[in-house]
């Protein structure tokens, strides 16, 4: 193998660039989905700096998302398509966005757990031989380090609060097999095959380590990972039942209906004129 | 919630040859929600560094309180009493 990039998923080998357009969309529709959900708190959240932030946060996801949409153009998809007219079951957005979170531990799971492992698959994309990602992977985790530095505030601070601690352990416990499904079974051919040709920097297993190392010191007071000395490892083995490879969720369905017109901007678009 | 916990002054700089300008606070649980907080609330330059330090921890010089109390040069930080 030589340490070349590829310039245009056209240059990829056979079967890469199907893999590697189906993981681009899930992180896209992950990230589309993520912005709603954070919207959802501009005016629900604990302070007005909370509002902002999750406004703030809910910008990048939409603009991460536009990127990756367009992204995809490469890989002879119709962005437009893609955006705004797809069904609910062809969405690759996990479950844990299906609906909007009713309260702000469980957005917290979203924020500090979901988007982290998303920012993880991205930093294995970082020094990835498809070459037009690059740079906005660069930018992109560069923006996500404040998400990341929220999501983990907040946990710590409710972690030290009373009565904060079992909604939040609730609430993680209930996001954590998404989690670590979302990086594949140890033996996941679609990314073993993209990590074959280096276009990720790691396997599922590494990633899901990655990850772990990440949210573990946190994740580790609600009892959902250890210290294993050699690394942070989940309590929990993952559950594969129900696992949809290539949406990368654990269940069937999609976007709830509420969610599915405002991720289409199907409201945008009845203001649409001629 | 209480958790607002305490205000944090917001300085920032546009180039690394400029002095630091006062252009708010923010209230937060802790610092590391202060640094976010501050970032995503004073968006409205590209900066080039930006830092944080809370209120308690300026030291009055020539009047009986520390400074800030009455918000700071762009009239945007919170006064004392509407946290």
């Amino acid at each position: 193998m030589t340490d070349s990039g590829f310039r245009s998923a056209e240059d990829l080998p056979e079967g890469v660039s199907e893999h590697l357009g189906d993981l681009i969309l899930a992180l896209a529709d992950n990230k589309r989905l993520l912005g709603i959900r954070y919207s959802d708190w501009l005016l629900g959240a604990p302070s007005v700096e909370a509002g902002i932030a999750c406004s703030a946060m809910a910008q990048d996801e939409w603009g991460h998302a536009r990127i990756l949409y367009a992204l995809l153009r490469d890989f002879g998809h119709d962005p437009a398509a893609l955006e705004h007219e797809r069904a609910s079951g062809e969405y690759h957005s996990s479950e844990l966005l299906d609906r909007d979170v009713g309260s702000w531990e469980e957005f917290l799971a979203l924020n500090f757990l979901w988007d982290t492992a998303l920012s993880v698959q991205f930093e294995m994309l970082a020094e990835s031989r498809y070459e037009p990602i690059h740079y906005k992977v660069r930018k992109l985790l560069e923006e996500e380090r404040f998400h990341f530095d929220h999501g983990q505030g907040w946990t710590a601070r409710l972690l030290s609060a009373e009565g904060g601690r079992a909604a939040l352990t609730e609430a993680f416990g209930a996001a954590w097999n998404a989690c670590l499904c979302w990086f594949g079974p140890e033996d996941d051919p679609l990314i073993a095959t993209l990590a074959a040709h280096g276009i990720v920097r790691r396997g599922a297993a590494g990633a899901r380590a990655r990850w772990l190392e990440r949210v573990g010191p946190l994740a580790a007071e609600t009892g959902l990972a250890r210290d294993a000395g050699s690394g942070w490892v989940s309590t929990r083995e993952p559950l594969w039942e129900g696992y949809l490879a290539r949406r990368r969720r654990t269940a069937e369905g999609g976007p709830d209906e509420d969610s599915l017109a405002r991720v289409r901007g199907d409201r945008n678009r009845e203001l649409l004129m001629d | 919630m209480s958790g607002n916990g305490q205000v944090y002054e917001v300085f920032a700089r546009k180039k690394r040859a400029d002095r630091f300008e006062h252009v708010g606070a923010v209230s937060a649980p802790n610092e590391q929600l202060a640094r976010v907080y501050a970032w995503q609330t004073y968006d409205e330059a590209k900066w080039f560094e930006m830092t944080v330090a809370p209120r308690d921890a300026f030291a009055a010089v020539n009047r009986p309180q520390a400074p800030f109390t009455l918000g700071g040069p762009g009239g945007r930080a919170p006064s004392a009493d509407s946290r």
